[in-house]
Protein backbone atom coordinates (compact mmCIF):
# COMPACT_ATOMS: atom_id res chain seq x y z
CA UNK A 1 0.00 0.00 0.00
CA UNK A 2 2.95 2.62 1.19
CA UNK A 3 4.77 1.48 -2.00
CA UNK A 4 1.31 2.46 -3.88
CA UNK A 5 0.69 5.58 -2.47
CA UNK A 6 4.54 6.56 -3.44
CA UNK A 7 4.27 5.73 -7.16
CA UNK A 8 0.73 7.35 -7.13
CA UNK A 9 2.44 10.97 -5.64
CA UNK A 10 5.13 10.21 -7.96
CA UNK A 11 2.96 10.40 -11.24
CA UNK A 12 0.71 13.04 -9.80
CA UNK A 13 4.20 15.08 -9.38
CA UNK A 14 5.22 14.44 -13.15
CA UNK A 15 1.42 15.14 -14.08
CA UNK A 16 1.93 18.56 -12.61
CA UNK A 17 4.96 19.27 -13.61
CA UNK A 18 4.03 18.59 -17.49
CA UNK A 19 0.57 20.50 -17.58
CA UNK A 20 3.07 23.42 -16.38
CA UNK A 21 6.13 22.48 -18.57
CA UNK A 22 4.16 21.04 -21.72
CA UNK A 23 6.41 18.45 -23.18
CA UNK A 24 5.14 19.01 -27.03
CA UNK A 25 2.63 20.38 -28.75
CA UNK A 26 0.49 18.03 -30.93
CA UNK A 27 0.14 19.73 -34.51
CA UNK A 28 -1.48 18.94 -37.64
CA UNK A 29 0.87 17.72 -40.46
CA UNK A 30 0.05 19.70 -42.71
CA UNK A 31 0.17 23.48 -40.96
CA UNK A 32 3.66 22.09 -39.66
CA UNK A 33 5.42 21.59 -42.49
CA UNK A 34 3.86 24.65 -44.02
CA UNK A 35 5.78 26.26 -40.80
CA UNK A 36 8.24 24.81 -42.15
CA UNK A 37 8.85 25.77 -45.44
CA UNK A 38 8.16 29.10 -44.47
CA UNK A 39 11.23 29.35 -41.81
CA UNK A 40 13.47 27.81 -44.23
CA UNK A 41 16.18 30.21 -45.14
CA UNK A 42 16.88 30.67 -49.50
CA UNK A 43 20.29 31.52 -49.51
CA UNK A 44 19.65 31.40 -53.50
CA UNK A 45 17.29 34.08 -53.27
CA UNK A 46 19.14 35.84 -50.77
CA UNK A 47 22.48 35.72 -52.48
CA UNK A 48 20.47 37.05 -55.83
CA UNK A 49 19.08 40.11 -53.99
CA UNK A 50 22.76 40.85 -52.46
CA UNK A 51 23.89 40.30 -55.62
CA UNK A 52 22.22 42.94 -57.40
CA UNK A 53 20.86 45.27 -54.80
CA UNK A 54 23.97 45.66 -52.29
CA UNK A 55 27.29 43.79 -54.00
CA UNK A 56 27.39 45.54 -57.48
CA UNK A 57 26.79 48.50 -56.26
CA UNK A 58 29.22 48.36 -53.53
CA UNK A 59 31.95 47.76 -56.42
CA UNK A 60 31.91 51.60 -57.80
CA UNK A 61 33.37 52.41 -54.21
CA UNK A 62 35.96 49.33 -54.00
CA UNK A 63 39.77 50.44 -53.81
CA UNK A 64 40.92 50.71 -57.34
CA UNK A 65 43.67 48.39 -58.31
CA UNK A 66 45.69 51.34 -59.09
CA UNK A 67 45.84 52.29 -55.61
CA UNK A 68 45.68 49.21 -53.77
CA UNK A 69 48.73 47.61 -55.97
CA UNK A 70 51.39 50.61 -55.32
CA UNK A 71 50.45 50.46 -51.64
CA UNK A 72 51.29 46.89 -51.74
CA UNK A 73 54.50 47.53 -53.14
CA UNK A 74 55.59 49.83 -51.09
CA UNK A 75 54.76 48.73 -47.96
CA UNK A 76 52.37 45.74 -48.00
CA UNK A 77 51.59 45.91 -43.95
CA UNK A 78 50.50 49.15 -44.64
CA UNK A 79 48.34 47.96 -47.45
CA UNK A 80 46.53 45.50 -45.09
CA UNK A 81 46.03 47.61 -42.22
CA UNK A 82 44.34 50.71 -44.61
CA UNK A 83 42.65 48.30 -47.33
CA UNK A 84 41.99 44.57 -46.00
CA UNK A 85 38.97 43.02 -44.03
CA UNK A 86 39.41 40.27 -41.90
CA UNK A 87 36.77 37.87 -39.72
CA UNK A 88 37.41 37.67 -36.13
CA UNK A 89 40.70 36.76 -35.38
CA UNK A 90 41.81 35.14 -38.64
CA UNK A 91 45.29 35.91 -40.12
CA UNK A 92 43.64 35.52 -43.82
CA UNK A 93 42.48 38.83 -45.52
CA UNK A 94 40.43 40.06 -48.50
CA UNK A 95 40.78 42.95 -50.47
CA UNK A 96 37.31 44.59 -52.49
CA UNK A 97 38.98 46.02 -55.63
CA UNK A 98 37.66 46.92 -58.58
CA UNK A 99 40.73 47.95 -61.71
CA UNK A 100 41.31 48.34 -65.66
CA UNK A 101 44.41 46.72 -67.48
CA UNK A 102 45.45 44.20 -70.17
CA UNK A 103 45.07 40.76 -70.67
CA UNK A 104 48.71 39.36 -70.71
CA UNK A 105 47.55 35.44 -70.86
CA UNK A 106 44.46 32.84 -70.64
CA UNK A 107 44.96 29.66 -68.74
CA UNK A 108 42.55 27.52 -67.60
CA UNK A 109 42.45 28.65 -63.74
CA UNK A 110 43.07 32.34 -64.64
CA UNK A 111 43.13 35.69 -66.76
CA UNK A 112 45.99 37.55 -66.09
CA UNK A 113 46.17 40.64 -65.82
CA UNK A 114 49.18 43.79 -66.16
CA UNK A 115 47.40 47.18 -64.56
CA UNK A 116 50.11 49.46 -64.31
CA UNK A 117 50.93 51.35 -67.49
CA UNK A 118 53.48 49.87 -69.73
CA UNK A 119 53.85 47.07 -67.81
CA UNK A 120 53.56 43.08 -69.58
CA UNK A 121 53.61 41.13 -65.68
CA UNK A 122 50.37 39.49 -64.37
CA UNK A 123 50.12 41.85 -61.34
CA UNK A 124 46.10 40.61 -61.21
CA UNK A 125 45.05 36.38 -61.78
CA UNK A 126 41.11 36.99 -62.20
CA UNK A 127 40.44 33.07 -60.93
CA UNK A 128 38.24 31.60 -63.63
CA UNK A 129 39.09 27.88 -62.37
CA UNK A 130 37.18 25.96 -59.26
CA UNK A 131 35.52 28.60 -57.11
CA UNK A 132 35.70 28.06 -53.54
CA UNK A 133 35.87 29.74 -50.25
CA UNK A 134 34.39 32.88 -48.47
CA UNK A 135 36.16 35.83 -50.41
CA UNK A 136 32.77 36.60 -52.23
CA UNK A 137 30.87 36.76 -48.48
CA UNK A 138 33.42 38.20 -46.03
CA UNK A 139 35.49 40.01 -48.37
CA UNK A 140 33.12 42.90 -49.05
CA UNK A 141 32.27 43.68 -45.21
CA UNK A 142 28.63 44.07 -46.10
CA UNK A 143 27.66 40.71 -45.09
CA UNK A 144 28.24 39.83 -41.02
CA UNK A 145 28.41 36.13 -39.16
CA UNK A 146 26.42 37.59 -36.23
CA UNK A 147 23.86 38.91 -38.32
CA UNK A 148 23.16 35.03 -38.99
CA UNK A 149 22.34 32.88 -36.02
CA UNK A 150 22.62 29.67 -37.61
CA UNK A 151 25.92 29.07 -39.41
CA UNK A 152 24.98 26.89 -41.84
CA UNK A 153 22.64 29.58 -43.01
CA UNK A 154 26.26 31.91 -43.28
CA UNK A 155 27.85 28.93 -45.14
CA UNK A 156 25.15 28.69 -47.39
CA UNK A 157 25.27 32.59 -48.28
CA UNK A 158 28.83 31.89 -49.63
CA UNK A 159 28.21 29.05 -51.53
CA UNK A 160 25.57 30.55 -53.50
CA UNK A 161 27.50 33.62 -54.06
CA UNK A 162 30.46 31.09 -55.50
CA UNK A 163 27.43 30.11 -57.44
CA UNK A 164 26.25 32.97 -59.10
CA UNK A 165 29.87 33.80 -59.97
CA UNK A 166 30.19 30.62 -61.88
CA UNK A 167 27.23 31.18 -63.32
CA UNK A 168 26.72 35.04 -63.98
CA UNK A 169 30.95 36.31 -64.65
CA UNK A 170 33.03 32.68 -65.06
CA UNK A 171 31.03 31.61 -67.96
CA UNK A 172 31.60 34.52 -70.52
CA UNK A 173 34.79 35.88 -69.12
CA UNK A 174 36.48 32.42 -70.31
CA UNK A 175 35.04 32.76 -74.14
CA UNK A 176 36.10 35.93 -74.37
CA UNK A 177 39.03 36.57 -72.54
CA UNK A 178 41.96 37.00 -75.43
CA UNK A 179 45.38 38.00 -74.57
CA UNK A 180 45.99 41.83 -75.49
CA UNK A 181 42.34 42.73 -74.48
CA UNK A 182 41.19 45.47 -72.06
CA UNK A 183 39.27 44.62 -69.16
CA UNK A 184 37.70 46.45 -66.33
CA UNK A 185 36.97 44.46 -63.34
CA UNK A 186 35.88 44.19 -59.92
CA UNK A 187 36.14 41.64 -57.32
CA UNK A 188 37.59 39.78 -54.44
CA UNK A 189 40.71 38.59 -53.22
CA UNK A 190 41.83 36.09 -50.46
CA UNK A 191 45.41 36.73 -48.91
CA UNK A 192 46.31 33.33 -46.97
CA UNK A 193 50.01 33.25 -47.71
CA UNK A 194 51.46 36.68 -48.80
CA UNK A 195 54.12 34.84 -50.37
CA UNK A 196 51.54 33.35 -52.92
CA UNK A 197 48.71 35.61 -52.93
CA UNK A 198 50.43 38.65 -53.25
CA UNK A 199 51.97 38.71 -56.39
CA UNK A 200 50.03 38.10 -58.69
CA UNK A 201 47.08 38.94 -56.24
CA UNK A 202 44.59 36.51 -56.77
CA UNK A 203 41.22 37.92 -57.37
CA UNK A 204 37.04 36.21 -57.64
CA UNK A 205 35.97 38.36 -60.34
CA UNK A 206 32.32 39.51 -59.74
CA UNK A 207 32.27 42.00 -62.76
CA UNK A 208 33.92 41.84 -65.74
CA UNK A 209 33.48 43.62 -68.55
CA UNK A 210 36.23 43.11 -71.87
CA UNK A 211 36.95 46.17 -74.02
CA UNK B 1 43.53 7.26 10.25
CA UNK B 2 47.41 7.33 9.82
CA UNK B 3 49.91 10.13 8.44
CA UNK B 4 50.26 7.48 5.32
CA UNK B 5 46.48 6.85 4.63
CA UNK B 6 45.19 10.54 5.23
CA UNK B 7 48.54 11.51 2.66
CA UNK B 8 46.69 8.90 0.29
CA UNK B 9 43.34 10.52 0.71
CA UNK B 10 44.88 14.13 -0.33
CA UNK B 11 47.09 12.91 -2.52
CA UNK B 12 44.27 14.20 -5.52
CA UNK B 13 43.69 17.66 -3.61
CA UNK B 14 48.08 18.10 -3.10
CA UNK B 15 48.56 17.30 -6.85
CA UNK B 16 45.95 20.06 -7.44
CA UNK B 17 47.53 22.44 -5.60
CA UNK B 18 50.73 22.42 -6.56
CA UNK B 19 49.30 22.20 -10.34
CA UNK B 20 47.79 25.52 -9.62
CA UNK B 21 50.96 27.01 -7.57
CA UNK B 22 53.33 26.09 -10.66
CA UNK B 23 50.64 27.45 -13.37
CA UNK B 24 50.48 30.75 -11.73
CA UNK B 25 54.12 31.25 -11.13
CA UNK B 26 54.19 30.20 -15.20
CA UNK B 27 51.60 32.41 -16.40
CA UNK B 28 50.42 35.61 -15.96
CA UNK B 29 47.02 34.59 -17.51
CA UNK B 30 46.37 31.42 -15.28
CA UNK B 31 44.77 33.16 -11.89
CA UNK B 32 42.40 36.12 -14.16
CA UNK B 33 39.09 35.25 -13.01
CA UNK B 34 38.05 34.50 -16.48
CA UNK B 35 40.36 31.91 -17.11
CA UNK B 36 39.35 30.71 -13.36
CA UNK B 37 35.53 30.50 -14.63
CA UNK B 38 36.97 29.20 -18.56
CA UNK B 39 38.55 25.78 -16.48
CA UNK B 40 35.13 25.28 -14.41
CA UNK B 41 32.84 25.97 -17.34
CA UNK B 42 35.25 22.84 -19.58
CA UNK B 43 35.25 20.98 -16.87
CA UNK B 44 31.14 20.90 -16.54
CA UNK B 45 31.01 18.51 -18.86
CA UNK B 46 33.41 16.28 -17.95
CA UNK B 47 31.53 16.21 -14.25
CA UNK B 48 28.69 15.50 -15.50
CA UNK B 49 30.16 11.93 -17.00
CA UNK B 50 32.75 11.19 -14.76
CA UNK B 51 29.56 11.35 -11.63
CA UNK B 52 27.89 8.59 -13.68
CA UNK B 53 31.50 6.15 -14.33
CA UNK B 54 32.42 7.28 -10.35
CA UNK B 55 29.42 5.56 -9.54
CA UNK B 56 29.90 2.47 -12.32
CA UNK B 57 33.29 2.39 -11.34
CA UNK B 58 32.53 2.19 -7.65
CA UNK B 59 30.50 -1.08 -8.38
CA UNK B 60 33.61 -2.65 -9.92
CA UNK B 61 32.46 -1.67 -13.63
CA UNK B 62 33.23 0.75 -16.18
CA UNK B 63 31.17 2.35 -19.06
CA UNK B 64 32.86 2.97 -22.37
CA UNK B 65 29.57 4.45 -23.89
CA UNK B 66 29.14 7.51 -22.33
CA UNK B 67 30.42 9.25 -25.29
CA UNK B 68 28.30 7.72 -28.04
CA UNK B 69 25.07 8.31 -25.12
CA UNK B 70 26.39 11.91 -24.95
CA UNK B 71 25.84 12.40 -28.71
CA UNK B 72 22.77 10.08 -29.19
CA UNK B 73 21.10 12.17 -26.24
CA UNK B 74 22.03 15.17 -27.69
CA UNK B 75 20.81 14.76 -31.34
CA UNK B 76 17.55 12.83 -30.21
CA UNK B 77 17.08 16.42 -28.21
CA UNK B 78 18.11 18.80 -30.94
CA UNK B 79 15.95 16.61 -33.68
CA UNK B 80 12.74 16.55 -31.31
CA UNK B 81 12.76 20.69 -30.86
CA UNK B 82 13.58 21.13 -34.72
CA UNK B 83 11.87 18.74 -36.47
CA UNK B 84 9.74 16.93 -34.20
CA UNK B 85 8.33 13.85 -34.33
CA UNK B 86 5.75 13.09 -36.83
CA UNK B 87 2.90 10.68 -36.36
CA UNK B 88 1.81 10.13 -40.06
CA UNK B 89 -0.75 7.98 -39.20
CA UNK B 90 -2.56 10.51 -37.31
CA UNK B 91 -1.71 12.68 -39.13
CA UNK B 92 -0.10 14.99 -36.64
CA UNK B 93 3.23 16.12 -35.26
CA UNK B 94 4.62 16.55 -31.77
CA UNK B 95 6.78 19.74 -31.69
CA UNK B 96 8.70 19.36 -28.95
CA UNK B 97 9.46 22.27 -26.28
CA UNK B 98 12.82 22.75 -25.26
CA UNK B 99 12.01 21.36 -21.78
CA UNK B 100 10.06 18.41 -23.65
CA UNK B 101 13.52 17.89 -26.00
CA UNK B 102 15.67 17.83 -22.89
CA UNK B 103 13.50 15.46 -20.75
CA UNK B 104 13.14 13.07 -24.18
CA UNK B 105 17.16 13.47 -24.20
CA UNK B 106 17.65 12.41 -20.65
CA UNK B 107 15.28 9.44 -21.32
CA UNK B 108 16.76 8.59 -24.23
CA UNK B 109 20.10 8.19 -22.11
CA UNK B 110 18.22 6.13 -19.23
CA UNK B 111 17.29 3.69 -21.82
CA UNK B 112 20.46 3.42 -23.08
CA UNK B 113 22.01 3.22 -19.56
CA UNK B 114 19.35 0.22 -18.39
CA UNK B 115 20.19 -1.47 -21.92
CA UNK B 116 23.66 -1.35 -20.51
CA UNK B 117 22.74 -2.82 -17.33
CA UNK B 118 20.56 -5.49 -18.47
CA UNK B 119 23.24 -6.73 -20.55
CA UNK B 120 25.71 -7.06 -17.63
CA UNK B 121 23.19 -8.23 -15.04
CA UNK B 122 20.67 -10.83 -17.06
CA UNK B 123 23.35 -11.53 -19.59
CA UNK B 124 26.45 -11.77 -17.83
CA UNK B 125 28.43 -9.60 -19.91
CA UNK B 126 31.25 -8.07 -18.93
CA UNK B 127 30.53 -4.43 -18.31
CA UNK B 128 33.90 -3.70 -20.67
CA UNK B 129 31.78 -5.73 -23.49
CA UNK B 130 28.45 -4.46 -22.73
CA UNK B 131 29.46 -0.97 -22.88
CA UNK B 132 31.50 -1.19 -26.21
CA UNK B 133 29.03 -2.98 -27.96
CA UNK B 134 26.76 -0.02 -26.89
CA UNK B 135 28.85 2.45 -27.49
CA UNK B 136 29.13 1.57 -31.44
CA UNK B 137 25.26 1.12 -31.09
CA UNK B 138 24.57 4.67 -29.72
CA UNK B 139 27.16 6.03 -31.91
CA UNK B 140 25.51 4.26 -35.42
CA UNK B 141 21.76 5.60 -33.91
CA UNK B 142 23.14 9.23 -33.91
CA UNK B 143 24.24 9.03 -37.52
CA UNK B 144 20.45 7.18 -38.20
CA UNK B 145 18.81 9.86 -36.16
CA UNK B 146 20.93 12.67 -38.14
CA UNK B 147 22.01 11.62 -41.28
CA UNK B 148 25.86 12.49 -40.74
CA UNK B 149 24.89 15.97 -40.34
CA UNK B 150 24.68 18.33 -37.69
CA UNK B 151 21.58 19.97 -36.32
CA UNK B 152 21.92 22.89 -35.78
CA UNK B 153 20.03 26.56 -34.71
CA UNK B 154 17.72 24.89 -31.51
CA UNK B 155 16.86 28.53 -30.45
CA UNK B 156 18.07 30.88 -27.03
CA UNK B 157 15.81 28.61 -25.06
CA UNK B 158 17.25 25.59 -25.60
CA UNK B 159 20.62 27.38 -25.36
CA UNK B 160 20.34 28.77 -21.87
CA UNK B 161 21.28 25.53 -20.28
CA UNK B 162 24.61 25.55 -21.98
CA UNK B 163 25.46 28.92 -22.92
CA UNK B 164 23.08 31.43 -20.36
CA UNK B 165 24.15 32.61 -17.37
CA UNK B 166 22.61 33.02 -13.67
CA UNK B 167 23.67 35.23 -11.21
CA UNK B 168 26.96 35.57 -13.69
CA UNK B 169 28.09 31.69 -13.55
CA UNK B 170 27.40 30.03 -16.71
CA UNK B 171 24.64 27.57 -16.14
CA UNK B 172 26.91 24.27 -17.19
CA UNK B 173 28.89 24.93 -13.69
CA UNK B 174 25.06 25.33 -11.53
CA UNK B 175 24.10 22.14 -13.12
CA UNK B 176 27.36 20.37 -13.00
CA UNK B 177 27.27 21.61 -8.96
CA UNK B 178 23.98 20.98 -8.79
CA UNK B 179 24.41 17.20 -9.77
CA UNK B 180 27.87 16.82 -7.51
CA UNK B 181 25.92 17.97 -3.94
CA UNK B 182 22.72 15.84 -5.19
CA UNK B 183 24.86 12.06 -6.06
CA UNK B 184 27.26 12.93 -3.07
CA UNK B 185 24.50 12.75 -0.81
CA UNK B 186 23.04 9.69 -3.04
CA UNK B 187 26.49 8.30 -2.54
CA UNK B 188 27.27 9.29 0.95
CA UNK B 189 23.47 9.37 2.62
CA UNK B 190 21.14 6.57 1.21
CA UNK B 191 20.60 3.17 0.93
CA UNK B 192 21.38 3.43 -2.89
CA UNK B 193 25.28 4.76 -2.18
CA UNK B 194 25.82 1.95 0.51
CA UNK B 195 24.89 -1.02 -1.73
CA UNK B 196 27.15 0.74 -4.44
CA UNK B 197 30.31 0.51 -2.10
CA UNK B 198 29.26 -2.75 -0.66
CA UNK B 199 28.89 -4.49 -4.36
CA UNK B 200 32.19 -2.73 -5.47
CA UNK B 201 33.67 -4.04 -2.27
CA UNK B 202 32.26 -7.94 -2.23
CA UNK B 203 29.81 -8.43 -5.07
CA UNK B 204 28.97 -11.59 -3.07
CA UNK B 205 28.93 -11.03 0.13
CA UNK B 206 26.68 -7.98 -0.46
CA UNK B 207 24.60 -10.54 -2.48
CA UNK B 208 24.87 -13.00 0.61
CA UNK B 209 23.73 -10.13 2.81
CA UNK B 210 20.49 -10.37 1.05
CA UNK B 211 20.99 -6.68 -1.31
CA UNK B 212 19.83 -7.13 -4.93
CA UNK B 213 22.89 -6.73 -6.77
CA UNK B 214 21.51 -6.78 -10.06
CA UNK B 215 19.22 -4.12 -8.97
CA UNK B 216 21.64 -1.75 -7.65
CA UNK B 217 23.95 -1.88 -11.24
CA UNK B 218 20.79 -1.53 -13.33
CA UNK B 219 20.53 1.59 -11.48
CA UNK B 220 23.82 3.06 -11.20
CA UNK B 221 24.43 2.16 -15.05
CA UNK B 222 20.88 3.74 -15.69
CA UNK B 223 22.25 6.67 -13.94
CA UNK B 224 25.03 6.68 -16.11
CA UNK B 225 22.62 6.94 -18.79
CA UNK B 226 21.06 10.02 -17.80
CA UNK B 227 24.27 12.37 -16.89
CA UNK B 228 25.66 11.26 -20.02
CA UNK B 229 22.54 12.54 -21.53
CA UNK B 230 22.52 15.63 -19.05
CA UNK B 231 26.46 16.69 -20.74
CA UNK B 232 24.40 15.77 -24.04
CA UNK B 233 22.27 18.61 -23.91
CA UNK B 234 24.68 20.70 -22.12
CA UNK B 235 27.29 20.10 -25.24
CA UNK B 236 24.45 20.59 -27.60
CA UNK B 237 23.00 23.66 -25.93
CA UNK B 238 26.52 25.15 -25.81
CA UNK B 239 27.11 25.00 -29.28
CA UNK B 240 23.97 25.45 -30.47
CA UNK B 241 24.13 22.36 -32.50
CA UNK B 242 24.11 18.45 -32.22
CA UNK B 243 27.01 16.88 -33.59
CA UNK B 244 26.47 13.62 -34.55
CA UNK B 245 30.42 13.21 -33.68
CA UNK B 246 30.22 15.23 -30.41
CA UNK B 247 31.87 13.07 -27.10
CA UNK B 248 34.18 11.63 -29.05
CA UNK B 249 37.14 10.04 -26.68
CA UNK B 250 35.27 11.62 -23.45
CA UNK B 251 34.90 8.15 -22.04
CA UNK B 252 38.42 8.61 -21.33
CA UNK B 253 38.83 11.83 -20.01
CA UNK B 254 36.06 10.68 -17.84
CA UNK B 255 37.39 7.08 -16.82
CA UNK B 256 41.02 9.45 -16.35
CA UNK B 257 39.09 11.83 -13.99
CA UNK B 258 37.29 9.05 -11.62
CA UNK B 259 41.14 7.16 -11.29
CA UNK B 260 42.98 10.36 -10.42
CA UNK B 261 40.43 11.49 -8.03
CA UNK B 262 41.39 8.47 -6.13
CA UNK B 263 38.80 5.78 -7.37
CA UNK B 264 39.87 2.02 -7.92
CA UNK B 265 39.14 1.04 -10.48
CA UNK B 266 38.84 -2.57 -8.70
CA UNK B 267 35.59 -0.85 -6.81
CA UNK B 268 34.28 -0.23 -3.51
CA UNK B 269 36.35 3.06 -2.77
CA UNK B 270 36.62 6.01 -4.21
CA UNK B 271 34.23 9.62 -3.66
CA UNK B 272 31.99 12.09 -5.40
CA UNK B 273 34.18 14.88 -4.23
CA UNK B 274 37.91 13.06 -5.71
CA UNK B 275 36.21 12.72 -9.09
CA UNK B 276 35.87 16.89 -8.89
CA UNK B 277 39.27 16.87 -7.53
CA UNK B 278 40.12 14.76 -10.61
CA UNK B 279 37.79 16.53 -13.27
CA UNK B 280 39.98 20.11 -11.97
CA UNK B 281 43.31 18.50 -12.33
CA UNK B 282 42.63 17.21 -15.89
CA UNK B 283 41.00 21.17 -16.58
CA UNK B 284 43.93 22.72 -14.98
CA UNK B 285 46.22 20.52 -16.42
CA UNK B 286 44.83 20.95 -20.32
CA UNK B 287 44.49 25.04 -19.36
CA UNK B 288 48.01 25.00 -18.06
CA UNK B 289 49.18 23.00 -20.84
CA UNK B 290 47.36 25.73 -23.53
CA UNK B 291 48.62 28.38 -21.31
CA UNK B 292 52.44 28.09 -21.56
CA UNK B 293 51.30 27.16 -25.31
CA UNK B 294 52.15 23.13 -25.65
CA UNK B 295 51.51 21.29 -28.48
CA UNK B 296 48.41 19.80 -28.24
CA UNK B 297 50.37 16.25 -29.26
CA UNK B 298 52.83 16.77 -26.28
CA UNK B 299 49.60 17.37 -24.28
CA UNK B 300 48.09 13.87 -25.10
CA UNK B 301 51.32 12.50 -24.00
CA UNK B 302 51.15 14.59 -20.93
CA UNK B 303 47.73 13.50 -20.25
CA UNK B 304 48.70 9.74 -20.80
CA UNK B 305 51.59 9.65 -18.24
CA UNK B 306 49.55 11.56 -15.31
CA UNK B 307 46.84 8.81 -15.78
CA UNK B 308 49.44 6.19 -15.87
CA UNK B 309 51.43 7.52 -12.50
CA UNK B 310 47.30 8.08 -11.04
CA UNK B 311 46.65 4.11 -11.74
CA UNK B 312 50.15 2.88 -10.69
CA UNK B 313 49.42 4.89 -7.57
CA UNK B 314 46.13 2.91 -6.92
CA UNK B 315 47.44 0.04 -7.74
CA UNK B 316 50.66 0.30 -5.44
CA UNK B 317 48.53 1.65 -2.67
CA UNK B 318 46.35 -1.37 -3.43
CA UNK B 319 49.01 -4.23 -3.01
CA UNK B 320 50.40 -2.88 0.07
CA UNK B 321 46.45 -3.24 1.76
CA UNK B 322 46.59 -6.72 0.26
Amino acid sequence: MKRFIQWLVAIVICAIICWLFPLFHVVPLKTANAEKAAEKFDATAFAQNFWAGKLLPAAEKAVSTDVLLAAIQSNAAGAKTNYSRSVGLSDTYFYFLRGRGKVVSVSDDAVCIAVTENSTNAEIALQTGLIFGDAIRDGTGLLNASDYPNSQDFNDISAALNQIVETNVLTDLRKQARVGATISFAGCAEVDDESSDLHPLKVIPIETKLE
Amino acid sequence: MNAKALFKKLQPLIALVVMVVALSLLSDKFLALANQRNILLQISVNLCLSIGMTLVILTGGIDLSVGAMLALAGAVAAGLLKNGLALKIFGVVLQFTPFGAMVAGILVGLALGLFNGIAITRFKLPPFVATLGMLSIARGLTMLWTGGFPVTDLGPKFGFIGAGFFLGVPMPIWVSAALVVVFYIVSKNTLLGRYIYAVGGSEKATAFSGINVNRVKLWVYALAGALAAVAGLIVTARLDAADPKAGLGYELDSIAAVVIGGTSLSGGRGSILGTVLGCLIIGVLNNGLFLLDVSPFWQQVVKGFVILVAVAADKLGGDRRE
